[in-house]
Order: C-alpha cells, then sequence, then structure tokens
C-alpha cells in the first residue's frame, strides 16, 4: 500500500552550529520542500522533550537535534542536556511502541566541523529511507511512501 | 514536597481505556518541582497518550490541564466549567491530589497517573531523598535536624547501629549513615549531651493508630 505523503523531519538545531544563519535555513527550507521543518533554538540544551513528542504527534515522522561538538558548547554543557533528553524521549515513544530511532540527536565532530546543509544532507537521506510513522498512518501498515524522485532529492 | 513518579503508560492506557474523552490534570505543586506531574509532564503525557491512541486507530479526545493545586478545593474548582465534557480525569496530583478531585466530582471517575512515593526534599537536579514520615511527633531538635526514622534505613532511634563504616549505611553504601550525620551535626551544635538519652519506641499511635489523620485550626476556619 503506498501514499502520496512524504515524510516529514522536524529538526531542532543550535543556532551556533556552522552555516545555521537564516539564509542556509531558507535555502535548505526550499530544498526539502514539506519533508524538513527547521527549529532554530539558542542552545540544544533548550530543547525538551515536549518539542520532540509534539512534532512527531502533530506532523513529524522523526525528531532529531543537531548539535555543537562534545566540549564546545558555549554553555558548557547544552549538548549534554540535549542528550539526556533526546534519550528521554525515546524510552517515551518506545514505550507505547513507536520505533525509538524516530528521535535522534546528531553531534557535530570538534576536529572536522561540518555545516547545517551538509549534516542536513546526511540526515535527509536516512529520513527518506524510514518508514511512515504510524501515527499519521493508523490502519495501513505496513504502507510506504511514494518513491521520491532523484531530480526532487537533489534539488 | 510530596514526590512522585509516573506509572508505566502500558497501565495508564489499561486504566483510560474504557473512556473516550479524557481530561488530562496536572499539579503545580509539589509534584512539579519533582517533574512527575507539573505542565510539563501532562502535556508530555497526554502529547504520548494521543499518539498511542492515534497508532491503534482508536478515537479518543484526550486534553490537558493542570491546576496550581490540587488538593486544595479552591483550585480543584476551576474544573467546574470544563468536567462535563470529559468522561474520566487522568489526575498527575499525589494520591491526596487525586482523591480531592474525585471527592468533588463523585460522579467521574478519577484515575491515577503517577505513583505516590514519600515526602523528601530536592538535593539537586533530578534527585530527590525522602527525609520525613510523618510520624506526628517530630524529634528532630534531638537529632540535630536529622531524622532518624526517615534516613537511617534501620530506623534506630538509639542509634548507630555497627554497621555504619566510613560514614555510610551497610544496607547500601550510597546511603550516608543517618547516624553519623546526627553524631556531627550534634557535635557542630556543642549538643552531643542528647546522645546520653534513650529515647523509648515511637507512639505509632500519633500516625496510624486512630485511622486517617486530621488537623482542624479553629482560627484558620470561617
Amino acid at each position: 500500500m503506498t501514499n502520496n505523503r512524504k515524510p516529514v523531519l522536524a529538526l531542532f538545531y543550535c543556532q551556533n552550529v556552522p552555516d545555521g544563519r537564516k539564509q542556509e535555513r531558507q535555502s535548505l527550507e526550499k530544498k526539502y520542500g514539506g519533508s524538513l521543518r527547521l527549529f532554530p533554538i539558542p542552545c540544544s540544551g533548550r530543547l525538551d522533550p515536549i518539542h520532540l513528542l509534539r512534532a512527531l504527534e502533530e506532523f513529524a515522522d522523526a525528531a532529531y537535534v543537531i548539535t555543537c561538538p562534545e566540549g564546545a558548547c558555549r554553555n558548557f554543557e547544552g549538548n549534554r542536556r540535549a542528550g539526556k533528553r533526546m534519550e528521554r524521549t525515546r524510552a517515551i515513544i518506545r514505550s507505547i511502541g513507536l520505533e525509538p530511532e524516530r528521535v535522534g540527536m546528531v553531534m557535530g565532530s570538534r576536529e572536522a566541523p561540518k555545516g547545517l546543509p551538509e549534516q542536513v544532507e546526511v540526515l535527509m537521506e536516512s529520513i527518506f529511507k524510514m518508514t511512515p510513522s504510524p501515527v499519521h498512518h493508523q490502519g495501513c501498515q505496513p504502507c510506504q511512501y511514494d518513491e521520491i524522485p532523484d531530480e526532487e532529492k537533489n534539488q | 514536597m510530596i514526590t512522585a513518579e509516573q506509572k508505566p503508560i502500558d497501565e495508564i492506557r489499561e486504566m483510560i481505556a474504557p473512556y473516550r474523552r479524557i481530561l488530562v490534570v496536572g499539579c503545580g505543586s509539589c509534584v512539579a518541582e519533582c517533574a512527575a506531574g507539573g505542565q510539563k509532564e501532562t502535556a508530555m503525557l497526554a502529547s504520548t497518550l494521543r499518539m498511542a491512541a492515534k497508532m491503534h486507530g482508536e478515537e479518543v479526545l484526550i486534553e490537558e490541564m493542570t491546576l496550581d493545586r490540587q488538593c486544595v478545593k479552591e483550585f480543584v474548582l476551576l474544573l467546574d466549567d470544563v468536567i462535563d465534557t470529559y468522561d474520566a480525569v487522568l489526575s498527575l496530583g499525589c494520591g491526596a491530589g487525586v482523591q480531592s478531585v474525585a471527592d468533588m466530582y463523585p460522579e467521574v471517575p478519577v484515575i491515577p497517573g503517577l505513583n505516590t512515593e514519600f515526602m523528601g526534599e530536592t538535593k539537586d537536579q533530578g534527585y530527590w531523598t525522602e527525609s520525613c514520615l510523618g510520624c506526628g511527633d517530630c524529634m528532630l531538635y534531638y537529632f540535630g535536624g536529622v531524622c532518624p526514622l526517615a534516613r537511617c534505613s534501620k530506623h534506630l532511634l538509639n542509634g548507630p547501629c555497627g554497621g555504619s563504616m566510613d560514614g555510610r549505611c551497610e544496607v547500601d553504601p550510597d546511603i550516608p549513615c543517618a547516624w553519623q550525620l546526627i553524631i556531627d551535626r550534634l557535635e557542630k551544635l556543642g549538643a552531643l549531651e542528647r546522645l546520653e538519652m534513650i529515647y523509648p519506641p515511637k507512639d505509632w499511635s500519633l500516625k496510624q493508630g486512630r485511622g486517617p489523620r486530621k488537623i482542624i485550626r479553629e482560627d484558620q476556619q470561617k
């Protein structure tokens, strides 16, 4: 069974991640259209499980956070806290039978820092391979997304 | 502060299964402080339950609301305007909060979403410890502000036992020996002579021997 809904990623990211300015954000939103919803936050430590849960409940097939590299958080431990909250959210969604992989954290490398667009590209590849969330596709499992045309992926 | 922890989701889902319109009611007092039933936790649980319902194709309405205090009638009254909309209330209050809501609305099933644990204190972020049993006859003066009933694993009124090692309890080395704390505190206060006293067994009739306890203060009444 197929449906014509594309996978949607809710992506929270620390505004201190390289190339995470408004210009790059708009460019990414244009590239991925409705498949990517970006939420800049002043520090990943601002992230709370309710943000991830609400995204999964309301529209997203997956909810991730991109943080600064370990030891590089301007607020010292924002990324460490984000990691704990991500794990808590994973435990919650696991308890209702939702795959924990639908929530995750990407922590950049301090030695080889990547900009937001590069990190999003890698992340979106795995999101496009993900099965639709049963929260938004109840009663049609196992269903798959329509194949996303290569030209659309590479726009 | 009364501490609590959320019940497992499966248990909560089983209890709310017969109902189609559910109000999740949080409490902004003790259970908010211990991150079990405050506004944030209430929103998280409601969201989780809505997702679980969607995944199982269940047609349910789950909404949330947080009262400042669930154990005080004046605050519970705020439910008057909305309670008729729902088949059941899932309370994230402590046991007292759940019963307070149930007493006010006896025709509405009020389901506990938390397991109430103990009276305690916030030691650090995300770390709560038991510090009071509510015995009804406080003896903290004699023990330098450390309660041996609540904090000694063996509840000894005439300690220490022989199992205190390097200030830790033999029951669990993570637990500081309450009697070591008592002695250290009394020493600082210059009141070590209080240790010479022999304390008789606690009169538990003040706690549980006469049924549910109550406090009546006429000066506080209308």
